[in-house]
């Protein structure tokens, strides 16, 4: 299963599902992070952690293990 | 409205995620009229001002701190939340007003939606249309007007462009409260199916709003809409609407260097050396001037009322005291000046990304990053500034170190005990000093921070999921009026804070050293005028409240090599920690007269002894355990108050006091008894 946490750098994919049981779930559907939305990884912090991805037009950061609840195809 | 009449005013309220432009469209509606004020309860911070009359009549204006979404992420989100609800001094606003990011609309639509969900009366502000119309794109303003079933009005925050329609909209609202609002945690039981419904319905409004903006003619929006309906391919409106998404191409490349491996770090470095030397370099002869000055008042005032009880009330005890807190106001006003310029300029978000992985390894978090930093300032504004931080213990284990960031309250102190340290001539060695204790300070905050992380159950009692969601916004150029005017409030927020309790402070302080014994006698002989008056006021001193407070400290000051004088000095310096500088002034009688008040100081200090063992009281050794004991020692009562009330209980204070004390005294004393041990006095 692929999700956004293990993207290559500009790597574009579409969100397929997001996993509810994450406890950021909400938080992160809130934000943008849609089923259907296209997403880019477009920059990385040091030790690749935390990840920036293009959502919606904006740019957003979020922590690996809260990338990996958005499952992508 | 009957003019003259005496009617409570109609309350509005600015509504809007973070960088929408909500406090721009603020200051144009409400001109010079702002007022800053907390959260009754609380202190988040948020401004409330009067509508210029040129406008409307009798119209209140809220700015409410930014939010994602009416459910709460964080503890400032919670009070944002409450304040649409119900203000505990103003009431439920009659509507809002809520500025929507063209450039990010579907974002931003979600709280629209949400707003709207919980029944209230909303009008929506587009900004950052500019943003929009430069990728050649625009909004169909009526279209959005009619989906959504609320005004629409398009607005230039910067220029206070469509202002004027704005207000005819507010003129034309009816506020008849006939709905009934829903709680806003409501929405915290949507399901996660409902939220993405809720997303899937914007993305619908959206494909029929955004055109390319030759289709948009200004004064004939009829025109545009009709082009929009002949528009029938939907493949070409999801076109419009990926144009829209393309992101800031600035932003990208600047970033590409910002959030780089290697030069990232290198940057990051920079700026923080950047901000620490500036603190130092560029305030010093700003405060000399000031502490020059204060000296000057203190020793004219003297001259002018004469040496009697009301002259040294004056000079020592209310000009001594003002001149302790205004002399750091410049450190403070360059910290906020630069925290607001990168805060303005986007970097702040890409600092906080920086350096999350490490935080998140000592139980911190990215989001840590600015309270620390403003930590370099003042620990109160730093305290408050955790609220952003979602994570319960997190934020707890933020607040619990922040007192070990060196604030600029104890920047006087250690500038005078590095002055008696080292040699007048060697200026750049004070510096390295300087430097030396503010990485160690960092370097043990980063130990005790992991120690504690270790016990954080058992000390924070609190547990939570550990998150780090941020908006890296797009870079622009830091808007230098708008950061100064909010630079001049913190400051003046801090000062009005502050200041009261320093002053307040100093003069009880100056009662303690002064009284019972007033107008002591002192043996007759034949001495000089000055002579006999610095026996009457040694004598004063040695028989005042102070001294006998001080005796029954001496034992604990006896090991650090100190004597009850610097006792009282320790102890005073809980009021704020400068006021060790202006009570050792008191205490060792200082009289400025012709120097600044820091080396007439000195100079007392040079000549003070252990009067038990006539040792010298400050030697190489004891000014190291004292500054030893400063980098630790939790010495400041506003911040365990604040730390009180941002935790909710007297348990992660109390800790916190006993702790850094400890640490602090524990530390002295090693250091003044090994350096001894090894020859130096």
């Amino acid at each position: 299963m692929k999700t956004a946490a293990n993207l290559n750098f500009g790597e574009k994919v579409v969100i397929s599902e997001i996993d509810f049981t994450h406890p950021s779930s909400k938080r992160i559907l809130e934000i943008g992070f849609t089923p259907g939305q296209e997403i880019e990884l477009v920059n990385r912090s040091l030790f690749h952690d935390p990840l920036a991805f293009s959502i919606r037009g904006s740019i957003i950061a979020l922590r690996k293990n809260e990338a990996a609840s958005i499952i992508v195809s | 409205m009957i003019p003259g009449k005496a009617e409570k005013p109609v309350l509005a309220a600015l509504v809007g995620q973070p960088n929408a432009g909500k406090t721009s469209l603020f200051n144009v509606l409400t001109g010079k009229s702002t007022k800053t004020v907390n959260y009754p309860g609380s202190t988040v911070e948020y401004s409330t001002g009067n509508i210029l009359t040129k406008y409307l009549q009798n119209y209140t204006l809220l700015d409410s701190p930014g939010i994602i979404s009416l459910n709460p992420g964080s503890p400032d989100e919670k009070v944002a939340v409450d304040i649409l609800y119900n203000h505990p001094k103003f009431g439920s606003p009659d509507f809002l007003i809520v500025v929507v990011d063209a450039s990010q609309l579907q974002r931003h639509l979600l709280l629209v939606k949400q707003l709207q969900m919980c029944g209230f009366r909303i009008i929506i502000a587009l900004s950052m249309l500019d943003t929009l119309i430069k990728k050649n794109l625009d909004i169909d303003t009526i279209t959005l007007s009619s989906e959504l079933d609320c005004p629409v009005v398009r607005v230039d925050t910067r220029t206070g462009k469509g202002v004027p329609e704005l207000i005819d909209i507010i003129k034309n609202l009816s506020l008849q409260n006939d709905n009934l609002l829903k709680p806003a945690t409501a929405l915290g039981d949507l399901t996660h199916a409902q939220l993405i419904g809720i997303y899937n319905e914007i993305e619908r409004v959206t494909s029929l709003v955004i055109n390319p903006a030759d289709d948009v003619e200004p004064g004939h929006p009829n025109l545009a809409r009709a082009n929009s309906q002949l528009i029938l391919l939907g493949v070409q409106r999801a076109n419009n609407y990926n144009e829209c998404k393309k992101l800031d191409a600035n932003s990208l490349r600047i970033d590409k260097y910002m959030l780089h491996p290697f030069w990232g770090l290198i940057s990051f470095m920079f700026i923080m050396a950047l901000i620490f030397s500036s603190i130092f370099w560029l305030a010093i002869p700003a405060m000399n001037i000031i502490d020059g000055l204060f000296g000057f008042l203190a020793s004219e005032s003297v001259l002018l009322i004469g040496k009697n009880i009301w002259g040294n009330f004056i000079s020592d005890g209310i000009i001594s005291g003002v001149g302790s807190v205004m002399v750091f106001v410049p450190q403070i006003f360059i910290l906020f000046f630069i925290l607001g310029l990168l805060e303005d300029s986007g970097y702040l978000a890409r600092g906080a990304m920086l350096i999350d992985k490490p935080l998140s390894k000592i139980g911190l978090n990215g989001k840590s990053f600015v309270p620390l930093l403003s930590g370099f300032a003042c620990a109160i504004p730093a305290m408050m500034a955790t609220r952003t931080i979602p994570n319960r213990k997190e934020r707890f284990l933020t607040i619990f170190i922040i007192p070990l960031m060196s604030c600029s309250a104890r920047l006087p102190v250690y500038a005078l005990l590095i002055a008696y340290l080292i040699p007048k001539d060697s200026f750049w060695l004070g510096g390295i000093v300087l430097l030396v204790i503010y990485v160690s300070s960092i370097v043990f905050s980063v130990i005790i921070a992991s120690i504690v992380n270790r016990f954080s159950n058992s000390v924070f009692k609190t547990k939570d999921n550990s998150s780090f969601i941020l908006e890296l916004p797009t870079y622009k150029m830091p808007k230098i009026k708008n950061v100064i005017s909010n630079t001049l409030n913190s400051s003046y927020i801090y000062l009005k804070k502050a200041g009261l309790t320093i002053l307040v402070f100093s003069i009880i302080l100056w009662i303690l050293t002064y009284f019972p014994n007033t107008e002591p006698s002192v043996p007759a002989g034949n001495y000089s005028i000055e002579q006999i008056e610095e026996m009457v006021a040694h004598q004063r001193l040695q028989t005042s409240y102070a001294a006998d407070l001080g005796h029954y400290i001496q034992p604990i000051m006896f090991p650090l090599g100190l004597d009850w004088r610097v006792g009282v000095a320790l102890i005073s310096a809980f009021a704020a920690r400068e006021v060790f500088v202006s009570s050792l002034a008191l205490i060792f009688k200082v009289t400025a007269d012709d120097a600044t008040l820091q080396q007439s100081i000195l100079l007392s200090m040079r000549e003070a002894k252990i009067e038990s063992t006539g040792q010298l009281l400050f030697t190489p050794a004891t000014i190291i355990g004292l500054i030893i004991f400063f980098v630790f020692a939790l010495q400041c009562m506003s911040t365990l108050a604040v730390s009180r009330q941002e935790t909710g209980s007297w348990r992660v204070p109390v800790i916190q006091l006993i702790v850094y004390s400890g640490i602090a005294y524990i530390l002295a004393f090693l250091a003044v008894n090994i350096l001894r041990s090894f020859g130096i006095n």
